[in-house]
Parts: structure tokens; sequence; C-alpha cells
């Protein structure tokens, strides 16, 4: 009996003594994985990007987007810090015009075709894709086609009994008519103003001014003839100096038209449309006896591209396809970027009738123009614009003649190292 | 068959004593260990409490340093435009500007601005002047939010006399975007912008606290970020806001919210949590720790009453055999006088006026004369012999007694339905008896014809205790021995009046 009492006693006292031994405590964190994605836009693309990345996570869980995103004006300098300096973002929208400038060869960029197990390259036409292609390498995916477009605040123009202009010259009559109440018929940012001025050289000369094979085809009196336009623009009133341009002048309908992208849509015309004033996206305007379209361009919109170098291929291909052709992203997206290129994007947008509204009138007008041209990206270049910019406004405060001031762009072009044909 | 063994007052008496030990020590125990359970918790909430509302005091102070830091930060990059010497000599006002060297000014201006602020996620960084001109990153939203009123708006939004310099959000309950405004000089303002949003790395909780709620709210509590966009730009709900009322620093725990509160400049980083989610971890530890605590109880209990049955167990073995030996005869086995009177009256005394028993007298006839011609030794075997019998006759129920020395009685509890099947029962049963004691007169070493006289009473017709019983009972048995022995009598009344008479 004692032995058994002895038995029970230690086997209560080792119960005890183990039941209070320290055990210690491993909490395991959630371990994520993060990509970064960067993209430039307004207000309204910036919050549906961020909603729609909000989405992305919530289906993905395992992975964190940390997100870069600007307004266009100082994007091109923030993009180019990041990539010469190996810091761009795993996922990241581009201008079709960086390609050349950072990817000559191809290399620039990841290869999407070895994430095409994921990321679903069936929604592009060959057309499409050939537009992201360097060397033969996909570098990157175009989301929508965009274009300089002409848009007319039209219930300004009827209050002056004006019909919408088609030709330069009716652009001028209804700057007679409109400048006694500080109203311009026409005004825009500084390259779409640089690309109205081509358009309109284009017609003037007849000639592209880029050759197949990227040289110049201006030449000085070509340019002359578009500082010379630009300040007929501002002399008469046509439009506001580039560096006069105002948001919320358009808001105010100061300004009855705005050559803008065709992106640009709701940038600049959500307010006078909730005001209800009737606005179009107007033929591109001509020269008399021209058809519209000539010396206009189109070009992809933006295009998704992924880092040569980055670390999580697969999530950052995850959120590609997510992008380009998720209903949920499509959904938010709508038509902001232009109709998107993605056949089950498009489809679903088409389902959810969301093909409708001035940016779909806009990516029409562009579609259904026969005469419009391919963009050669280099066109965009600031140094193109902004030196065309500053050789404008030499002439306009009379600092030197057009011509002058033409000659001395033209030597700063060649400066830049653009060849000329 | 009844014998020795009968129930005495000291088994019950351990038996009540062992029963309360084991309930008495249980209740100590359960109690003792109940009583501890309860300190222990109410310590343990106590200290919990304390620690949570810690370490929520400390997140909240650990966010308002990171809100601060990030804060100075945006306004170390703002500084930064006053490296050009143009951002504060330029002024887009000076009626005396020439336009062509104001433009060129403003571009250059503009480019420096847009370096500055190159790698941030800046909605704005430019310089306003009086008359609404712009340089820098202007956005279109900004230019729709303030249209013309842009440096007037602007210049409203500086709070901080000594810096010139001033944070707000909430223009026309506009808290998409956050502003920082830095005087440069009387007709120019430096200011930046971000969106709200940008604040989740801020305020990004870990993991484990993802219950907690942390929001930034401005100085009319209305909501600047929330980890829920919909709820930036509303009011705080309002049993935040009551519990934080008046305070600048501190942490509060009540019923509903634990909430702590940390100033930075006019804005209040205020975190939150319902107090029910962290009682649900306490909750689970009050049920850890009673299930525990009762587990241990009931442990104790079957400890406590193993012991006990361990000492009671000799104890109870000790009494039961002194009882035995108190309540037997020693010569034949069967209950001695004290004993069968005790449960003979007990029974008796229970018993149901429908119910039969009989009692029984047996008187060996002469026995004087065995003792005398056999000797005692003979006697004591006779006697023991009678009790052989008398066990072997009777059932596990009846109760057998030595009440003389040669008398023996017999309470009959069988056969209680029938008093008819009882009369017969007991006449065979005397008769066997008298057989059988007959049949054992040849044991002794000369022949001797032993007999016995027999009393019979029954229960209710001829008494309805034990002492009526037993004196009608020794009447009929008197009445035997007068009949000349060797014969049974059951207790007729009228036949006693007859011979009293």
């Amino acid at each position: 009996m004692k032995k058994q009492l002895i038995a029970a006693l230690t086997a209560a006292s080792m119960l005890f003594v183990t039941s209070c031994s320290e055990q210690s405590v491993v909490r395991e964190q959630k371990s994520q994985t993060q990509i970064t994605l960067s993209w430039w836009g307004n207000d309204t693309r910036n919050e549906y990007t961020l909603e729609a990345v909000r989405r992305f996570e919530e289906k993905y869980p395992d992975i964190k987007v940390k997100c870069s995103y600007s307004e266009w004006s100082g994007y091109e300098a923030r993009n180019q810090v990041q990539m010469v300096s190996g810091t761009e973002t795993d996922v990241m929208q581009i201008n079709v015009g960086w390609l050349s400038q950072y990817s000559a060869d191809g290399s620039g960029y990841y290869d999407l075709e070895q994430l095409s197990d994921t990321v679903d390259l069936t929604n592009f036409s060959d057309e499409m894709l050939a537009y992201g292609r360097r060397g033969g390498v996909l570098n990157a995916i175009p989301i929508a086609m965009n274009a300089e477009t002409v848009y007319i605040n039209k219930t300004v123009y009827d209050r002056y009994g004006l019909s919408v202009p088609k030709t330069w010259d009716e652009l001028f009559s209804a700057a007679e008519v409109m400048k006694a109440d500080g109203v311009f018929p026409m005004a825009g940012a500084a390259k779409s103003l640089w690309l109205y001025c081509v358009a309109y050289a284009e017609q003037a000369g007849g000639r592209q001014f880029f050759t197949d094979d990227s040289r110049i085809a201006f030449t000085e009196q070509d340019f002359l003839t578009m500082i010379e336009f630009y300040n007929r623009l501002v002399n008469e009133s046509v439009i506001p100096k580039v560096e006069d341009f105002q948001k919320f002048n358009i808001d105010s309908g100061v300004y009855a038209g705005v050559v803008a992208w065709v992106s640009d849509a709701m940038n600049y015309f959500k307010e006078p449309l909730a005001r209800g004033d009737e606005i179009i996206a107007a033929d591109y305007t001509v020269l008399p006896g021209l058809e519209s379209g000539t010396g206009w361009y189109a070009k992809p919109a933006t295009l998704y591209a992924v880092s040569r170098n980055t670390e999580h291929p697969r999530e950052a291909a995850l959120l590609l396809d997510f992008m380009l052709n998720s209903p949920e992203w499509a959904e938010l997206q709508g038509i902001d970027k232009g109709i998107p290129v993605s056949r089950s994007a498009r489809e679903y947008l088409d389902s959810a009738g969301m093909l409708s509204g001035l940016q779909y009138d806009a990516s029409l007008v562009m579609e259904n123009n026969t005469l419009i041209s391919q963009m050669n990206s280099v066109i965009e270049d600031s140094a193109l614009y902004n030196s065309f910019i500053d050789a404008c406004d030499l002439v306009l405060f009379d600092k030197s003649t057009a011509e002058e001031a033409a000659a001395k762009l033209c030597e700063e072009y060649k400066a830049a190292g653009y060849v000329f044909a | 068959m009844a014998d020795s063994r009968r129930p005495g007052q000291s088994i019950k008496n351990i038996r009540r004593t062992q029963i309360a030990m084991i309930f008495g020590y249980a209740f100590i125990v359960i109690a003792a260990v109940l009583t501890v359970t309860y300190l222990s918790l109410r310590k343990t909430d106590t200290v919990l409490k304390n620690e949570v509302t810690t370490l929520t005091s400390s997140l909240n102070v650990q966010m308002k340093l990171n809100l601060e830091s990030y804060m100075s930060r945006m306004e170390t990059i703002a500084t930064l435009a006053f490296g050009d010497k143009l951002s504060y000599t330029y002024d887009a006002t000076d009626p005396n500007n020439d336009e062509y060297e104001a433009i060129n000014n403003e571009k250059v201006l503009s480019e420096k601005l847009y370096s500055l602020c190159i790698m941030e996620n800046f909605v704005d960084y430019g310089i306003v002047y009086r008359n609404n001109r712009t340089v820098g990153k202007i956005s279109n939203a900004t230019s729709s939010l303030f249209g013309d009123r842009l440096f007037y708006e602007l210049e409203k939004m500086i709070s901080n006399p000594r810096y010139g310099d001033g944070w707000f959000t909430g223009f026309e309950d506009n808290f998409k975007r956050i502003y920082y405004v830095k005087q440069i000089h009387d007709n120019a303002l430096l200011f930046i912008s971000f969106y709200s949003y940008e604040l989740g790395e801020v305020f990004d909780n870990p993991e484990t606290l993802s219950d907690m709620k942390i929001r930034l709210v401005d100085k009319d509590y209305n909501i600047i970020y929330s980890k829920n966009s919909d709820e930036r730009g509303l009011p705080l709900p309002e049993e935040i806001r009551k519990r934080i009322e008046g305070y600048s620093s501190a942490s509060l725990l009540d019923d509903k919210y634990l909430v702590s509160v940390n100033r930075t400049g006019d804005w209040f980083v205020v975190c939150s949590i319902p107090t029910q989610i962290i009682l649900n971890e306490k909750n689970e530890m009050t049920r850890f720790l009673f299930f525990t605590g009762i587990a241990a109880a009931v442990a104790a209990a079957l400890v406590g009453f193993y012991l006990s049955y361990l000492l009671i167990k000799p104890v109870k073995s000790l009494v039961s055999d002194l009882d035995d030996k108190a309540s037997s005869d020693r010569l034949t086995g069967i209950l001695n006088k004290l004993a069968f009177e005790e449960m003979s009256s007990a029974c008796i005394e229970h018993t149901l006026e429908t119910e039969h028993r009989a009692l029984i007298i047996f008187d060996i006839d002469d026995f004087k004369a065995v003792n005398d011609n056999y000797g005692h030794a003979a006697g004591d075997r006779l006697l023991r012999a009678t009790g052989e019998i008398l066990r072997s006759l009777f059932s596990e129920d009846d109760y057998l007694g030595r009440i003389g020395g040669d008398e023996f009685c017999v309470l009959v509890n069988s056969c209680l339905s029938d008093e008819k099947a009882l009369r017969e029962s007991v006449e065979a049963k005397c008769r066997e008896f008298g057989k059988r004691l007959h049949s054992i007169a040849y044991f002794t070493e000369k022949s001797a014809d032993i007999t016995a006289s027999i009393g019979i009473s029954l229960f209710p017709e001829n008494g309805r205790s034990f002492s009526e019983l037993y004196n009608a009972c020794d009447k009929a048995l008197y009445r035997s021995k007068n009949d000349g022995k060797n014969s049974f009598s059951f207790f007729d009344p009228d036949t006693e009046r007859e011979g009293e008479q």
C-alpha cells in the first residue's frame, strides 16, 4: 500500500512539474512577397489603380504591392533616374518612346514571353504586341491606343454662334469672336501644342516629321512654319501661351477647346461634363482641302513592362495579367486609358455597357480615321518640344526673328544628337 | 441467514465519518482551488489590462513618431526648394518683371522643383504666387479644387508662425490629399501635397495587432487616414470620440473600448480596439484556468478519497471484527441475546401490519441432565449442533439467536404474505427441528433422547412489538413444557386465558 501511495504521489508530482515547465512561445508573422508598381496619372487614375491594387492583394494575399506614382509632369525624369540607377519598379507603366530609349536591342526590359504561362498573351493581336517588341523580344504590352484629340466645348461655341471648327482658318475666325471675352477657342499643354504645330507643318509642307529610319525630315523652313504658326495662334488669341495654360480655365469655360490625348478626356472635362456642357471629340483640324487626320499621329497609349532585374517575375506576371486581362481591373479602369486592346478586358467592358462617353467617342474618332499615322515615339521627347517652346518664346517676346529662332532650334536639335535627313 | 455480522452502530458511524471526510475534503479542496483560481484571475486580469493598455499606448506613441518622422521628411524635402536662390527672390506678382525673363525664370524654377520631388509620390510640389500663377508640379486636381483661390486658401493653412508653415487637409471636405504649406515671402507660398493613402506605410500595424484600428484625425476629429478608405473624411465614431475628447496623450480602457490618443500638431493619432476582442483572449484564459482548477480539485478529491479509503479500510475491518464478536454467541456463532433482541425489535418495529412474521423459542428439554450425565463438553457440542440445525433450517432472512443457556430464538422473516403458509412452514420447520435434534442424540458416547419444547407466536396476531411477541411465545413454550415437552405450541390467547383462570 505504501508503494502504491508513493507511486501515486510521484505520478501526481511529475504531472504538476510537467505542466508547470516553461514553454517557449513562437509567433510567426505572415510573410509576403513585395513587388513594386509604378505609373503616372491624374487623381482618377491614381485612385482606381490603388483600389485595383487592393483587389489584387485581396486575391493574392501573399503578395504586397508597393506603389510609386505621380502625375505625368516630372514622371519622365523620375523614370529615367530609376532606370539608370537600377531602382525601377518590378512592374511599370511606360511610354512607347522609352522602349527605344532603354531597350534598343530588347534587353532593357523583361522578356514577357517567358511569362506567357501566367500572362495571357492570346488576348492581344500580333499587330498590337509588335508595338512592345524590341529586337524581337516582347518588352511591353500596350494597354490602349492614344492620339492627340481636338476636344470642343460645344456649349461655349454655341453661345457664340460658332460651329465646331474643322480647319485652322475656322479656328482663327472663332478667336476673333471669342477674344473680346477673354475666351480661347483652343488651348493645350506643351507636348500637345508641339504635336499640334507639327500637324500643321506636315499639312503645309506635305512632309512627315521623321523618315522611316527616325531621322528628322523636317527642314529649317518647316520649323519656321511651326514657330510662326505657334506665334500666330498666341498673338491672335487662339490659344494661351503654353506657360499660361491652367486646368481650371477648362472648368470655367475660358478654354472653349483643348487639344489633348484621348486618355485625358475625363482628366480635363470632368467638371464641364458634370456641369452639363456638351463636349465633343471633333475632327482633327486640317488645312482647307485636306482630309481630317492628315499630319496627326496615334500611338499605344501606354504599355506595361516588367523590370529585367525583377527578383519576383512570377508575382510580377500575376499582377501584369491582372492589370491587362482581369475583369476586376477592367471594371475600375474602364476606358480611362482608352479602349483596352486586351480582348478579354474589352469584352468585359462591352458586356458591362462601359464603352461609352467622351473618351470612348475620342477613341472612335481615332480608330475610324484612316489617315492618322503611326507615331514614331521619338517625337515625344521632351528635349524636342521644350526647345521648340523656347524658340517660340524668343519670337513671341521679340528676342529674335522667327528665322533666327528656327535656325537656332535646328542647331540645338543637332547638338542634342538628332540626325536630319 | 442472519448471523453475527449485523450492521453495527460503530461501522455506521465510521462510514458516516468517511463520507463526511470525503465530502468535506472535496469541498475544502474545490473551494480552495476555486478561490485561488478566482484570485489569480483577478490579478491576471489587472495585469493583462495594464499590459494591453501599456502596449497600445506604446503602439500609439510609435505611430505618432512614425507620423512625425514622415511629416518631418516631407517638410525637409519641401525646404530643399529654398536651396535655389531664385525660389525666394523671384516674385511673379512684381509688375516690373520682364515677361520673357519671368517665363524663363519660371521654367528654370519649375525644372528645379521637379528635380527635387522626383522620387516622392507627391501630387503637388510647387510655388504659388499671390496672383495665382504657379511654378513647379501643380496637379490638375489641386488646380480644380482651389481654382483662382489657390493662394488665398493655401495662405490660410499656415498655422505655425514660428516657421511660417502648416499642415492641412479637408478643404471643402476633400480628405484625399494632405497639404503642407510654407511661406516664401509675402507673395509666394511653397506647397506640397500627397495622397492620404501614402500614410498607409506610416500606420501599417503589425499583423498581430490587425484588430487594432489606427486613425489619424484632425482637430475636429474628422478622419484624415484610416486603413478603411471609406472612413476617410468622416467624423471619428462617437463612441471613440467621447472617450478621447479633452486628452492630448492618454490611454483608456473600459468595458467597451481600449482607446489610445496622442497629439501631434493639430492632429491626433487614435488607436482603438473593442475590449471584447481583448477579453476573448482573457475569457479563453479564464476557461483554461477554471478547467485546470476543476481538474485539480477533482484529482485532489479522488486522491483524498483513495487516501481515506486506505485509512478507513483497516479501521473498518477492525471495528467490524469487534462488532461481530460483540454481537455473536461464541459457542454457536449465531446472534447473542442482546444482538438478537436489538435486531428483532428493530425489524418488528418497521414491519407493516399486512406482513406476517413468527417468533419461535426453542428450549432443549432436560439440558441440565445432558451436562450432568455427559459433561459440559457434551452440552456445548449439543448447543453447537442445535445452532447448526437452526442454520440449516432457516433462511438467510431469518434472525437466529441464543437467548439463554439452552434456549434459542428465531424471528422468521420469510413467507410474510400468507399467515396460513407461514404457520405451515413454521410447523414443518419445528417438526424437522425435532427430528434432527433427536437424530444427533447419538453424537454422545451414550444414547440420549434429546428433545426440545417450542413456543411460537405470530405477528401481528399475537403482538406488535418484540416484547409482546416474546411474552406470547414464552407462554406458548410454557404450554409445550406443561404438555409433556418435546412438542411445539402456537400461542393461543383463549387457551392462555383459560390456563390463567
